[in-house]
């Protein structure tokens, strides 16, 4: 039989080494019943019931309730039978579906909801993460380097001279290439400069002075004049502003301290030996 | 990005969307939904006929792709978990914002840059066997101990119900109503599935989208689909993900349908499904002859299929589903990270014969034919990448890839330990792929813009590199359209973008193209464009056809559209590097089909491919010092798949 089980497919093995793991809380109940009997009770249907409901948003049939009610026995059969011949025993499926559910535990039980001080508290040492990216607007002209392949340099030199005289108010992207995706960028982050451009790019740009006209400023793609008009710095925004992020912040830094401290109180319960490793145990413990 | 919906005025909006209506069918739909539906009458008054002074005015078509991930599992899927992955929902989405985080192997992990968006999408069957036993559940709260704990827990004292709560799990004194799958344990998951993407999603910056995966694997072949919400999770919430395990789910995708209409019809939400890894089905992925009752597939199932399926996964880590060689035998980029061994737990090997039914390329040609047949085209769907992550990372970048299963995040043994391993056949570690991404082009970073843009196939797939690509189809653009200082204006003006439609050509006309691509900002430069063709000929079989529109380095295309010079490699792999000498950073051109027959069906989609670069196999020998095994490949091309746009008489 378990030769057999090993065959199925993977999936349909870890299906049911989750019925078994999830229908182990029934286990009390063994001892009080017989061991051959198996009760389908009222609440029991009534629950089935329901499942089917918020799957399908009416009521099962009774042919409908009937099949949940012959699967479910049919899990019952195969999980007691199951674990009469041991096959909960060294499952590391089993193994890791109790200690994520301790986890599990450790986390919901430890985030009641965070008072406006504690959130304000949190902001204040962790501001950074929390400050609005700089802005910038600016405008481009670009010279493509699959284009002017052999005369980008001396392209850039000609355009660099021009626009040394020229303002913002011309028009000088006509004396460059059109970029697919534009030639004006409006209130612009580092990390959406970094996502078109690429992380030189965009240090670069957010470096220069507003006003003129700069550069060029290499990219993958060729080279880039950039008048910037516009910049604003990010600031630290209040507590209404970015109460949402705070909170899941906050609330994400306490499941980390409560899952930490719980296994820390449970591993003190016990005198943990650990034998000398073979060298292939070592290297195979290298992955974990 | 530079002028959001909200911040325009109704009567540029009004303008816009009416100058979708004129141009292109699918977007004209948008229009009708968004606003309400429009006349020409009223089009005509918003739509002046002379645009404004401003070439920015008016500007709201989508100005830059998305990137996302549509397909991240955690360890909320059983299967995930019970490879080791510890990481939840709430870890996945602040990894994909950039955050790092600390993998479940111990290592930190963290993206090189922040994704657009995402979807969680774990299991449907079993999802979250760990649900709070705190939420609330009247079987439990019946029962003395339940209703102990679930004080104590209530008024702070969580940590001492936990012991207790533990202490009755080891002497199997658990309380009756217990939560059991099916029940209230597995609400309490879905519910914090759906909290971690409420919590995650900022819209213009961050679009977390609700969702799960109906892992459909009758017979170990896979009809993976997953599911995908516009909506909220207030309308998420009045469900709970649909299964496949009688008797409550099934695994024929009929019923996912039926469950997808029950759904939009009581809760009034909208939802889309998309499928992934027919290389994986044997055969069943996209049917001629439906696995389940051994028939010809009808007009229901095209009329469904369409319906809730318009995008499909091309490509993600296990395996690549373009094309395969033996069914593009003259394509010598068709062999691309093959998985063709059989189905998903190698229980059947695969035939030949199932190869047609798996691939996107022979379900688009397919799909021209059940057209002609039924009227209807059940395959006429976009593409997509994603990753298939079981690790809560979405890493899939060559340099930086977190593998298929925690136990598969870096390890100098990861490469070469088995995948899968049956007596009739084995898939390597090193055979995983860093893959993909989903690109959409959308309005705004939001649920509402990102998913519009799907159902409106407005996206592309890539392996991993995030490469902008452009394609319009039309029956006016010209050679100089493709020098045009805004080519987006352009292609939406004089044609479809692709996901579009091109119905009966004008007298003496062929479709023409606007064709473009960036590389990605950080990644490798560009070999060449390619549109594949497929069509259906006069004779009833279907064709394809693969040009060269655009190649690097000033290659040669031939007389018959293929450029047959290879653009080279600079890879060192012992090094692990590569250099951009080669290639191109941007490319863009006006491409227009030599072949047309204005009679017959055809489809068009655009292929980008990279130069050669390391693979992750080549990343792994170096970081750990390790030689790998003759077999493994090194090397790699990542590429990027454009949504058909199709042609109709």
């Amino acid at each position: 039989m378990i030769a057999r089980l090993l065959r199925e497919p993977l999936l349909q093995f870890l299906v049911l080494g989750a019925v078994l793991f999830a229908l182990h809380g029934l286990v009390g109940k063994r001892n009080a019943e017989a061991p051959d009997k198996i009760v389908v009770s009222a609440s029991r249907i009534a629950n089935l019931g329901d499942g089917f409901a918020r799957t399908w948003r009416r009521p099962p049939s009774e042919q409908e309730l009937q099949g949940l009610i012959d699967d479910y026995i049919r899990d019952e059969v195969f999980y007691r039978e199951g674990r009469a011949a041991g096959l909960d025993r060294d499952d590391v499926i089993i193994r890791r579906r109790v200690r994520q559910k301790m986890e599990f535990l450790a986390e919901d039980m430890s985030v009641p909801e965070p008072s406006d001080e504690q959130l304000a508290a949190y902001l204040a040492s962790n501001a950074e993460r929390f400050r609005g990216e700089d802005q910038i607007t600016f405008h481009q002209v670009f010279l493509s380097a699959t284009r002017r392949a052999n005369t980008i340099e001396s392209d850039s030199k000609q355009v660099a001279s021009v626009l040394a005289r020229a303002d913002g108010a011309v028009d000088a992207t006509a004396l460059g290439d059109p970029f697919l995706l534009g030639e004006e960028f409006r209130g612009v982050s580092p990390s959406r400069v970094t996502s078109t451009f690429g992380e030189g790019f965009a240090a670069q740009i957010f470096a220069m002075e507003a006003g003129r006209w700069q550069g060029p400023i290499a990219s993958g793609f060729g080279q880039h004049f950039v008048f910037i008009s516009e910049r604003a710095s990010g600031s630290l925004p209040p507590l209404d502003a970015v109460r949402p992020a705070v909170r899941r912040e906050w609330a994400n830094a306490r499941r980390l301290e409560a899952e930490r401290k719980l296994y820390a109180s449970l591993r003190d319960r016990y005198q943990i030996v650990v034998e000398p490793p073979s060298a292939r145990a070592a290297s195979a413990d290298i992955s974990r | 990005m530079m002028f959001r919906l909200s911040s325009i005025s109704d009567a540029v909006l009004a303008g816009v969307c009416a100058a979708c209506l004129l141009t292109t069918a699918v977007a004209a739909e948008d229009a009708a939904t968004d606003i309400g539906t429009l006349d020409k009458e009223t089009a005509d008054k918003a739509f002046p006929a002379k645009p404004p002074y401003s070439p920015y005015a008016g500007r709201n078509f989508p100005t830059r792709p998305y990137f996302g991930d549509t397909h991240t599992h955690t360890s909320y899927s059983m299967d995930a978990g019970a490879f080791g992955a510890r990481l939840g929902p709430k870890d996945a989405y602040r990894f994909a914002k950039g955050e790092e985080v600390i993998a479940s192997s111990g290592q930190p992990a963290k993206l090189s840059r922040p994704l657009d968006f995402m979807v969680v999408a774990d299991h449907s069957d079993g999802m979250g066997f760990f649900p709070q036993l705190i939420g609330g559940d009247p079987g439990l709260l019946a029962t003395p101990q339940g209703r102990k704990w679930y004080d104590e827990i209530n008024s702070g004292k969580g940590a001492q119900a936990a012991l207790d709560i533990i202490t009755s799990f080891g002497k199997g004194q658990m309380p009756k109503g217990f939560p059991t799958p099916g029940t209230p344990a597995y609400r309490s998951a879905w519910r914090e599935t759906i909290k971690a993407a409420e919590e995650a999603n900022e819209p213009g910056r961050f679009t977390a989208f609700i969702g799960y995966e109906w892992t459909s694997n009758a017979g170990g072949n896979n009809l993976h689909r997953n599911i995908i919400w516009r909506d909220n999770g207030a309308k998420a919430s009045l469900v709970e993900p649909y299964t496949t395990l009688p008797p409550l789910g099934s695994p024929n995708p009929r019923d996912l349908w039926k469950w997808m209409a029950m759904v939009e019809e009581k809760t009034g939400a909208e939802i889309l499904a998309l499928a992934h890894n027919g290389n994986l089905s044997n055969g069943r992925m996209f049917p001629i002859i439906e696995s389940f009752n051994g028939k010809r597939t009808d007009r229901d199932y095209a009329e469904n299929r369409i319906r809730w399926e318009p995008l499909y996964e091309a490509t993600q880590m296990k395996g690549d589903g373009e094309t395969h060689p033996f069914l593009s035998p003259n394509d010598e980029f068709a062999n691309y990270e093959r998985w063709d061994k059989g189905n998903l737990d190698l229980t059947e090997v695969k035939k030949p014969e199932m190869l047609e039914f798996e691939y996107v390329r022979s379900a688009l040609k397919n799909g021209l034919k059940m057209e002609a047949e039924l009227g209807l085209n059940p395959y006429k769907f976009g593409l997509v990448g994603s990753t298939d992550t079981h690790t809560g990372l979405a890493a899939v970048e060559e340099d930086n890839f977190f593998g298929k299963t925690s136990s598969s995040e870096p390890s100098a043994g990861r490469a070469t330990h088995p995948f899968v391993k049956t007596d009739k056949a084995v898939i390597m570690g090193w055979e995983t792929t860093a893959a993909g991404y989903a690109a959409v082009w959308a309005a705004e970073n939001t649920r509402e813009a990102i998913f519009d843009a799907m159902k409106r196939r407005e996206t592309y797939a890539t392996t991993g590199p995030r490469m902008v690509v452009r394609f319009f189809g039309g029956w006016d653009f010209e050679a100089a359209d493709a020098n045009n200082r805004m080519p987006a204006r352009v292609g939406y003006t004089k044609g479809v973008p692709m996901g579009g439609d091109l119905n009966t050509a004008p007298q003496g006309k062929s479709p023409s193209f606007l064709v473009a691509a960036l590389k990605d900002p950080i990644g490798a430069n560009l070999d060449r464009i390619q549109v594949i063709k497929g069509w259906l000929g006069k004779d009833g079989q279907t064709q394809e056809r693969v040009y060269d529109v655009a190649v690097s380095g000033g290659r040669a295309i031939d007389a018959d559209g293929r450029s047959r010079t290879s653009v080279g490699s600079t890879v060192d792999i012992a090094n692990a590097t590569w250099t951009n000498t080669i290639g191109a950073g941007e490319m863009i051109t006006m491409w227009k089909d030599p072949d047309f027959d204005p009679a017959l069906r055809a489809f068009y989609y655009v292929r980008v491919i990279e130069i050669p670069t390391p693979r992750w196999t080549a990343y792994d020998a170096k970081y750990f010092g390790i030689k790998m095994p003759a077999e493994v490949r090194m090397t790699t091309t990542e590429r990027a798949y454009t949504s058909p746009i199709w042609y109709t008489p």
